[in-house]
């Protein structure tokens, strides 16, 4: 009886996890007006820059700041031996105009492309040479503040994440399910970021969305006294989802235009900062459980049902919003 | 040993805290409005002693009286939103600094407040907060997304006060002359002195 | 006596996390930083104050209970009332001259392990805690940010109690108690200095 609740739930999930694998390429389209900015090198550390697509609030009214040790007067600019390498940053982005690109093409080497949009103000750009330690912590610095910033934001994963809790409680158990779960993101992270799966981004969001509908269900089959799934074999569930909220993590790496040498490493501080953001989260739940116990102000027992039916409430809201995007492209 | 990983969970809520604050000036940039929500009471210092006074206040009446708070606090949080929007901007510092004040010399005297009177008093001191929080948004900012992250702090931030404080005074038992209630009450009159200076300075400009 | 000497661990680490946070409120509220830390030190600056504030925690130790936890509990208050004093800007006659004079009486009453009966030791550091609140009282117009100032100064004020009261601690050994009878002498002396300079500038 109870397998075949869970293929209900299950099968939707596989139908669109293998709709997407058969659809590798990854969207791309960017909806929003853009601008394109293009520097190209004319001689080592002077740039030549031009707007190659205007903004639609006017070139010059553009907020661009460069490193500081650059010298930036349109269309020069002028980076000395250092090169072009720190922060570029555009700050005043409206909602009219959300991404701009900034193209760099060096004399040597291959050229790169950055994104700078209303939310991620700031991109680094990294130097054509040997990566020095100075850009390695630039690295660190930025990728490891995405990956907070990315997990925080994301209020879907942070949900899945209580849900989880809720159903194994502290411990040992807690542990062991928390890393799990990380181990799945991280490996699908990882393959995602270099290419070895491809999946469009809004069925997975769809299918996020559905993995916290089946944390829901769970909670209230433990509430019934049942021993769901995740409940026998928590960090198999755990795993499981982690994967495909990794390749979720992914979708925010792309469209950086970061370098595939320097790739492995963003995508090792991007992973930190994710995992920070993520311990952050979960010791402050364990530390309100704790003070909800010490004041032993539990959920009552008419009220007991009600966080996993709220659960289940805004993930399906979610999946149903997600769902109608999904096929809104197609 | 329970005692210890008390001390020890205080210390990390400290610093925790206080590496939070740290974001405060990139976090709606970064964030959104949700998180500004979040971080606005923490870098204020009116918000971080009127919350602190009132979580310890009801930490130390004990968790049968202070558990409405959990609930009464964020909803005085939301209504003082509401009400500020009303009524629009006006200087809470004296309100402020009376709500020290009384707080302060309650804590400092021991007394046992009634259930009623200490919900009342932490929904004013929710409703003054709550709307000078919501005093100087910018005009661009999702006030729902706001509201909702001062909830969340607001409900946190008291529990977690609340559930410290009956950990550091231990029992209700506790007689008032041992080191742990003389700490508290101590506190207490630190904060009914900050009250009473800032009321007089109010008062006097 | 169940006072420990040990610092608390959360104590600790709220000086620590207060350090951290500094830099970090300035840019969100103008002022902040600057109001903490000069409130935090202006207590610690002034000498006369400093020692006379040390001077009442060793008082209150060597005292006992009731004095050793109403003076934590209420010293702040009757200071405040002093500072209310201050910002109101009501003068009060010789402060300057007052606080080297409480800091000689207090420092005379430490080293010669003076039990006064408890009301007139109440009044004497009523005193002066009006005296020192109304100094720092009217300080507090001119800060950058009113509250952190205040708040620090009464943290300040807190913690040198706390410095006093732990160095009280001391009497339990006879060697202790000698030292505390020779730092009582030290601050009637650095009082009595205070004092001939008061009086000399009013002269």
């Amino acid at each position: 009886m109870r397998a075949i609740q869970y293929l209900r739930l299950a099968l939707p999930a596989l139908m669109l996890a293998l709709a997407m694998l058969m659809r590798p390429s990854a969207l791309s389209a960017h909806e929003a007006a853009m601008g394109v900015l293009e520097f190209r090198e004319v001689r080592p550390g002077a740039f030549v820059g031009r707007w190659s697509i205007e903004p639609s609030i006017g070139a010059s009214r553009v907020d661009l700041r460069v490193p500081p040790h650059c010298f930036l007067r349109l269309p020069e600019m002028n980076c000395g031996a250092k090169g072009l390498v720190g922060p570029i940053t555009i700050t005043n982005l409206g909602s009219n105009m959300s991404v701009v690109l900034i193209k760099v093409i060096p004399i040597e080497g291959e050229p790169r492309s950055y994104t700078i949009s209303t939310a991620n103000p700031v991109v680094s750009v990294l130097g054509t040479g040997a990566p020095t330690l100075e850009v390695w912590l630039e690295l660190a610095r930025t990728y490891v503040n995405y990956g907070i910033d990315h997990i925080l934001l994301g209020a879907d994963h942070l949900l899945f994440v209580l849900g989880l809790i809720w159903i194994v409680g502290g411990g040992w158990r807690l542990l062991k399910t928390i890393t799990a779960f990380t181990i799945g993101h991280s490996a699908s992270l990882a393959a995602a970021a270099f290419g070895l799966i491809g999946v469009p981004e809004r069925p997975l969001n769809a299918c996020i969305a559905l993995s916290i509908a089946f944390i829901g269900v769970e909670m209230v089959k433990q509430q019934r006294g049942e021993i769901g799934l995740t409940a026998r074999y928590p960090w198999i569930v755990a795993f499981s989802f982690g994967l495909v909220h990794g390749i979720g993590f992914a979708s925010a790496l792309a469209g950086l235009g970061l370098e595939r040498r320097l790739l492995p490493a963003a995508l090792l501080f991007f992973n930190i900062g994710v995992e920070i953001g993520q311990l952050a989260f979960v010791l402050l739940v364990l530390a309100l459980i704790w003070a909800h116990r010490r004041l032993d102000a539990v959920v009552p027992r008419w009220g007991e049902a009600l966080p996993a039916y709220l659960i289940g409430s805004v993930s399906m809201f979610w999946f149903f919003g997600r769902l109608v995007r999904v096929f809104a492209v197609i | 040993m329970k005692l210890n990983s008390a001390r020890l969970l205080i210390a990390t809520a400290m610093l925790l805290s206080g590496g939070h604050a740290a974001e405060a000036h990139i976090v709606p940039a970064r964030l959104g409005d949700f998180y500004m929500g979040v971080v606005h009471p923490l870098t204020d210092l009116q918000d971080v002693v009127l919350w602190t006074a009132t979580g310890v206040l009801a930490g130390t009446l004990g968790a049968t009286k202070g558990r409405w708070l959990i609930a009464l606090f964020p909803l005085g949080l939301v209504a003082g939103l509401l009400l500020g929007r009303v009524l629009g901007a006006a200087s809470t510092q004296l309100a402020d600094a009376a709500m020290m004040l009384a707080i302060g010399l309650l804590l400092a005297a021991a007394v046992q407040v009634p259930t009623v009177l200490l919900s009342a008093m932490a929904f004013a001191v929710a409703v003054i907060r709550g709307a000078a929080n919501g005093a100087d948004l910018a005009p661009e900012t999702d006030r729902v997304l706001f509201a909702a992250g001062l909830t969340c702090v607001g409900y946190a931030a008291i529990t977690l006060a609340m559930a410290l404080t009956t950990v550091f005074k231990r029992t209700n038992s506790d007689s008032a002359t041992s080191w742990r209630a003389i700490a508290i009450r101590a506190l207490g009159g630190w904060i009914a002195a900050i009250g009473l200076m800032m009321a007089s300075l109010a008062l006097a400009s | 006596m169940s006072l420990s000497l040990r610092l608390p661990l959360p104590l600790t680490t709220a000086i620590v996390s207060l350090a951290l946070m500094q830099p970090a409120l300035a840019h969100e509220q103008a002022g902040v930083a600057g109001g903490l830390a000069s409130g935090l030190l202006h207590p610690i600056t002034g000498i006369d104050h400093l020692i006379a504030m040390v001077a009442v925690g060793i008082w209150g130790a060597q005292l006992g209970a009731p004095a050793i936890w109403i003076l934590p509990i209420t010293f702040p208050l009757v200071m405040a009332i002093g500072g209310v004093l201050g910002v109101l800007h009501v003068p009060l006659p010789m402060p300057e001259v007052m606080i080297a004079i409480s800091a000689v009486i207090l420092g005379v009453a430490v080293a010669a392990r003076l039990r006064l009966p408890f009301a007139a030791a109440a009044l004497v550091v009523a005193v002066f805690a009006i005296f020192h609140g109304h100094a720092h009282g009217a300080e507090l117009p001119r800060a950058a940010n009113a509250l952190a100032y205040g708040v620090g100064f009464v943290s300040a004020t807190g913690l040198l109690h706390l410095c006093g009261i732990a160095i009280g601690t001391l009497t339990r050994w006879p060697a202790g108690e000698r030292l505390i009878q020779g730092l009582g002498a030290g601050i009637a002396a650095i009082g009595c200095y205070f004092l001939a300079q008061g009086v000399g500038a009013f002269a």
